[in-house]
């Protein structure tokens, strides 16, 4: 039996997705993100660079904090890779993984972070890309995540079209899709949540052939989220 | 970056910036951004962004002098295109540095006072945002501020540390 909390389930499958040698980037009001980038610091060997809105380049935070842009997170830093730097080293096409936030995602892994209801006459007005129309085109690679499973973020049709491009993994407590040909397909599934909870829990179809239960947490990815978070304090805010 | 693109544009005193991206989105058509060919033949489309020039931009930085030199740690932000793309530049700052000694190191100065049109100094001016390296965040200040009831807001004024504590 897995123990994967929801909390756990985002933040060590965000870490998963970086690569070896990738240049990776967690922006503002990212915190799942960020902790993803810290925790594949201390969990895995492989060398990557982590690059952050505050700044950062390779930071070493003395202290994490709540938010994921606070200069905490330039702390250790030899550089200053200010906002200007890291958009244009994006539109470039030298960042390898971006990891951008959504309110929404379609089944085409297009990202909704604008609007619920019409631009003119909103039930809810959401911040904004913050960037994430040049970034998801742009980037080599972006990874976004939902702690909340449902069908009205996971959604057939999006009620406004923020960023399209090359978004490849969407993560939730209870799931990791990734694009194959065009369209998002299950690859791993929470073990506490059965295919059927998944398919009844999503607003687009998808391909679940091939999906598997994820693979459970490591000793040393366990530990650095507990480093990362001794009082429980992040993984108290993320709720199923 | 679109917004950064359209200051940039204001910044070179162009009437457009050319920027990455922002293909399938849909902010496209609501802002009216326009795509134009590659003039010099590389066949790729490429969103123009009408250049945005503010009235007035105001920026808070760790030290200003009386010439307007201001001069900014850690991570500038969005502090230099702002500052380029303005009509009016104004400074707040954390202390007020002697007389001719940002010269020492002319590489930290963000903004020459030749452009700053005036000055306050305002320590904890940035309350209850933060100010590297000299204080963090304030979350419970951001939090109680943020709760949608009568007086938060009036409370959130009120507390104003850079007038009750400095002042």
């Amino acid at each position: 039996m897995s123990d994967w909390t929801p909390f756990s389930h985002i933040v060590v499958n965000l870490a998963r997705q970086i690569r070896p040698g990738e240049i990776a980037f967690s922006g503002v009001n990212s915190t799942l993100a960020m902790l993803a980038c810290l925790l594949a610091k201390r969990a895995y060997d492989f060398h990557f660079t982590y690059l952050n809105v505050a700044g950062g380049v390779e930071p070493v935070p003395a202290k994490i904090p709540h938010s994921s842009s606070d200069p905490a997170l330039i702390a250790g830093s030899p550089a200053i890779f200010a906002n200007e730097d890291f958009y244009d080293l994006c539109a470039r096409g030298r960042l390898d993984l971006v990891f951008l936030g959504c309110a929404q995602v379609d089944g085409e892994g297009r990202t909704n972070v604008s609007v619920i209801g019409e631009w003119k006459s909103p039930k809810v007005r959401l911040p904004g890309g913050g960037g994430a129309a040049v970034m998801m085109p742009t980037a080599k690679r972006v990874v976004t995540w939902r702690t909340e499973h449902t069908t009205r973020t996971l959604v057939e049709k999006l009620d406004f079209v923020t960023a399209a491009g090359n978004l490849q993994t969407v993560v939730t407590p209870i799931a990791v899709f990734q694009k194959r040909e065009g369209r998002l397909a299950l690859e791993y599934r929470n073990p506490r949540a059965a295919l059927d909870e998944v398919i009844r829990r999503t607003g687009f179809r998808f391909d679940a052939s091939g999906a598997a239960p994820t693979a459970p947490i490591t000793a040393r990815e366990r530990a650095a989220l507990e480093a990362l978070d001794p009082r429980g304090e992040f993984a108290a805010a993320v709720r199923a | 970056m679109t917004l950064v693109a359209g200051l940039r544009a204001a910044a070179y005193g162009v009437p457009f910036q050319p920027v990455g991206g922002v293909h399938g989105s849909d902010l496209a058509a609501l802002n009216g951004w326009q795509k134009i060919r590659d003039p010099y033949g590389s066949g790729k489309e490429i969103y123009v962004i009408p250049a945005i020039s503010p009235e007035v931009a105001v920026i808070h930085a760790n030290e200003v002098d009386e010439e307007g030199n201001a001069r900014v740690l850690g991570s500038p932000y969005w502090d230099h295109p702002l500052t380029r793309a303005a009509k009016r530049v104004l400074v707040t700052a954390e202390r007020l540095a002697p007389a001719g000694t940002l010269a020492a190191q002319p590489e930290l100065t963000l903004v020459p006072g030749f452009m700053v049109e005036a000055v306050a100094v305002v320590p904890r001016g940035a309350w209850p945002g933060s100010m590297h390296p000299l204080y963090e965040v304030d979350y419970p200040a951001v939090e109680s501020y943020l709760r949608d009831e009568p007086g938060a807001l009036e409370a959130h004024l009120a507390a104003a540390p850079e007038r009750n504590r400095y002042g």
